[in-house]
């Protein structure tokens, strides 16, 4: 027994021994797979890559990798499967909170001022320097837009230790007019940073972007201040919710001028290059040699690709199983003027609503749209790279004096009647809830790319989704000068020659609602509407979750053929507008609290310096 | 083999019908229950979707969680929670009331029951229904408590359940007045189709005010079949 016990210890010795000494220094190695701050910002290449990673982090609310995501508003719907029940707008939706980033630039902003990186060109520091806070400013923007003023952590790393005071790490929020100045006065310094040339795909941000996103701050700024006296109850005491109505002519003043730079500038300017107004508006936001565009976030094949076109692509047309995840609504396509009609209703009926209105063509409805119509839906009598685009809903003829339908089942493929006319085409529209069956009549066409192999699954595609661009730089500049009351003629200019590109008429008057109703068309899919909606505080009135306002409630076309050889319209096209509860079942319900998005009561417990925002 | 099958499958059972002990909780008991209470009377909000809410906070742990309490229809509330201490608060601008979040402290012991005070911006009273034919006619008295809102709306809806309110979904027909001021009103509605349609039908009347985005309910509803 003794010597059992004499035995493991010296067992138990020996293991520690070798437990707590190593032979070759093995726990000591230099990593492997970790570079440390000196590899890395001592060369340009590594600090790319790392620069690059922020590029791919920053891609919040509706874009590309989350298609599905455009269905939540009024631009596009539901196709594919059963119905969107959703009731209400989320507390979380779309919600940034990325200190881990702010942290993660920080860190970089302080490695390239190191000594290792002691060796880096000055003028290329500048420029990673502005990047870096670029992207840092973009991310307080985007937190600023969903929940109001956030903490200012300024450049400091911030880390813990074990036992370390806790409170030094935890900020109280800024006010939202103190997180817009940061931003503001972040993107006046970068501005002076960074390179004035465009960049290859628009993909890092060059001068114009920073400028871009200062105008644009400033114009939520001063929107907020002017128009939050709509919504009285949403607001904060101490203003990390609402801005004092005194600030909104300064903010407007900014964004005017920030505008005149960037266009007296004269790096960019509305894309023209097709005499087509129709296509060329596709190409001047889907084409990567487009001038207009002034920062994207790029995609390429192989490696870097997104299921957009993927998803969002029409049946016949497609590389693949997929289509029709999402749609337009018919309440976007009519959104679009006439060229010299204001209301873009579309015409289906006799004015006194007694018969339909009957067209050779289904194209023919459509006829003398805003071009951009074309180069954001695919719709009825379009084409797709060419293709022409056939939806044809089903037949109709008459008996006993009322319109009869007959429909066909196109999951069997195209359905034909015995004399081999089409009855129901493959891109439907259909009330199915069978999946990629097109449900509203439309297909996107904005950001879907025309290479078929881009809509297969494993390939993806490489379309960029574009952030800024020269229009937004006319529209803001429109809007502050409207809002700081210089002659009509000036406003009207420069919303002139965004119409013009659209081919539609003049307009000598200008209003806040001619400007919101530009914006809706003009930056359709392009993740403006729901925060111009929020800044403007407009959006508790048109989404009132009323399932007989227009607005609040998705609506779709079905196009139909005249089969009805005893009828004069025979062979005719009538269309029929339906409140589309097969995609959406309820109307749109903004409340007030979906103003700003909740703080989370997990950030609360970790810092309880938050206060909470309205209707929380 | 078969006894080895027999022996671990009891073991088995027998760690499984018991446990440790430790790790588990009672569960809550108490009954806490009360109304959303203006001078004594009760106020009607909306009972569906769950749109109005008050909050219980409990002092004391680190980590912190509103249990939400939905009020019903009637402004009732209740909740089975642990005994302990709370606080019972207001989320502001989900009522249809002046928005303050006092707290109220309540001590949860056993069943329990307490009311919440709230000032809400108008009161209605004397609320009568009838039907004469197809018409169903509501008159109530409005009473402004506090000046600074106006009315939006007032509406008479029928629903064919109990859940009768300004949501969509929640009437299958209404009329709605804009422009009222305080005093007696009389709303007027045609339900011949509702009453051939639906297999039950109830009416309640509401009343929507400026800038606050649920309304003023009659607490009780009215059966019509």
């Amino acid at each position: 027994m003794k010597r059992i016990n004499i035995l493991l210890i010296i067992i138990i010795t020996v293991s520690s021994v070798f437990l707590t000494t190593n032979c070759s220094g093995f726990l000591d190695r230099e990593s492997e797979s970790l570079f440390s701050d000196e590899q890395v910002f001592a060369d340009q290449n590594m600090i790319t890559s790392v620069l690059a990673n922020y590029y791919g982090r920053i891609d919040w609310g509706q874009s590309l990798e989350r298609g599905g995501d455009f269905v939540i508003l009024d631009e596009a719907c539901i196709s594919s499967g059963g119905p969107d029940n959703r009731q209400d707008f989320g507390n979380d939706l779309w919600r940034v909170y990325d200190y881990t980033l702010i942290r993660n630039l920080n860190q970089f902003l302080k490695g390239i001022k190191s000594e290792a990186a002691a060796g880096l060109d000055p003028a290329y520091r500048d420029q990673i320097e502005g990047e870096a806070r670029f992207i840092r400013a973009w991310t307080y923007f985007n937190m600023c837009r969903c929940m109001g003023g956030m903490p200012i952590v300024g450049d400091e790393v911030f880390s813990y230790s074990a036992g370390m005071d806790i409170t030094a790490l935890q900020f109280p929020r800024s006010t939202e007019a103190e997180l817009y100045d940061y931003v503001i006065g972040e993107c006046t310094d970068v501005a002076n940073m960074l390179p004035s040339e465009p960049t290859k795909n628009a993909a890092r941000a060059n001068k114009w972007a920073a400028l871009t996103l200062k105008a644009r701050s400033a114009l939520y700024a001063a929107s907020i201040a002017r128009y939050n006296y709509l919504t009285p109850d949403v607001k904060t005491e101490g203003g990390e919710v609402g801005i004092p109505a005194n600030l909104a002519a300064g903010y407007y003043e900014t964004a005017y001028n920030t505008c005149k730079e960037i266009i007296d500038g004269g790096k960019y300017r509305l894309y023209t290059d097709n005499p087509d107004k129709g296509a060329n508006f596709y190409e001047a936001v889907c084409n990567k040699s487009s001038y207009e565009v002034i920062w994207a976030r790029d995609y390429y094949y192989p490696g870097n690709t997104t299921g957009f076109t993927n998803n969002a692509i029409a049946t016949s047309v497609r590389g693949d199983i997929d289509a029709n995840i999402f749609t337009p609504t018919l309440n976007i396509v009519e959104a679009f003027e006439y060229k010299t009609n204001r209301d873009g209703a579309l015409l289906t009926r006799t004015a006194d609503n007694s018969d339909y209105i009957y067209y050779d063509k289904p194209e023919d409805i459509f006829a003398d749209k805003d071009a951009r119509l074309y180069g954001t839906v695919v719709y009825p009598g379009s084409d797709f790279n060419g293709i022409p685009m056939i939806y044809q809903s089903g037949q109709k003829y008459l008996a006993d004096g009322e319109w009869k339908e007959r429909t066909g089942d196109i999951l069997k493929g195209s359905a034909v009647d015995d004399d081999g006319d089409l009855v129901t085409a493959d891109n439907g529209p259909t009330k199915s809830s069978d999946q990629y069956i097109n449900n509203s009549g439309f297909n996107i066409r904005k950001f879907v790319d025309y290479n078929r192999d881009a809509s297969t699954r494993g390939r993806g595609s490489e379309m960029w989704f574009v952030r800024m661009r020269y229009a937004e730089t006319l529209m803001i500049a429109a809007e502050a000068a409207l809002e700081l009351g210089k002659p009509q003629q000036e406003v009207c200019g420069y919303i002139n020659q965004i119409r013009d590109r659209a081919g539609i008429q003049h307009l000598n008057a200008v209003t806040l609602d001619d400007i919101v109703r530009e914006r809706r068309v003009e930056f359709a899919y392009e993740n403006h509407r729901w925060w111009d909606l929020r800044r403007l505080r407009i959006a508790h009135n048109l989404w009132d979750g009323d399932s007989e306002t227009y607005d609040a409630t998705h609506y779709a076309l079905f196009p139909f053929r005249i089969k009805d050889p005893s009828h004069p319209q025979n062979g005719k096209w009538v269309f029929d507008k339906l409140r589309s509860t097969w995609t959406s079942t309820y109307p749109r319900k903004f409340e007030y609290r979906n103003y700003y998005n909740f703080i989370d009561q997990g950030w609360i417990d970790k810092n309880p310096k938050l206060v909470r925002n309205p209707y929380q | 083999m078969k006894t080895l099958l027999k022996t671990c499958l009891t073991a088995v059972l027998i760690v499984a019908a018991t446990s440790c002990g430790k790790d588990n909780y009672d569960r809550p008991e108490s009954h806490f229950s009360g109304k959303v209470v203006y001078n004594g009377q009760a106020i009607g909000v909306r009972g569906s979707n769950g749109a109005v809410r008050l909050q219980f906070w409990q002092d004391g742990y680190e980590l912190s969680t509103a249990i939400n309490v939905y009020v019903t229809q009637d402004g009732s509330y209740s909740s089975i929670l642990f005994d302990g201490v709370y606080k019972l608060v207001a989320v502001n601008g989900t009522g249809p009331w002046v928005s303050a979040q006092d707290t109220v402290i309540v001590t949860v012991n056993g069943n329990t029951q307490k009311d919440y005070e709230v000032t809400p911006y108008y009161t209605l009273s004397n609320i009568d229904y009838s039907i004469t034919g197809n018409i169903l006619n509501a008159s109530f008295d409005i009473t402004g408590v506090t000046a600074d809102r106006a009315i939006e709306y007032v509406a008479l809806m029928v629903n064919k359940t109990q859940f009768v309110d300004f949501g969509d979904g929640t009437h299958v027909n209404w009329v709605r007045v804009p422009d009222v001021t305080p005093g007696r009103v009389t709303l007027q509605l045609d339900v011949a189709n509702d009453i051939a349609e639906q297999k039950a039908l109830y009416a309640r009347v509401g009343l929507k005010i400026v800038g606050i985005g649920e309304g003023i309910y009659d607490t009780g509803v009215y059966k019509i079949k």
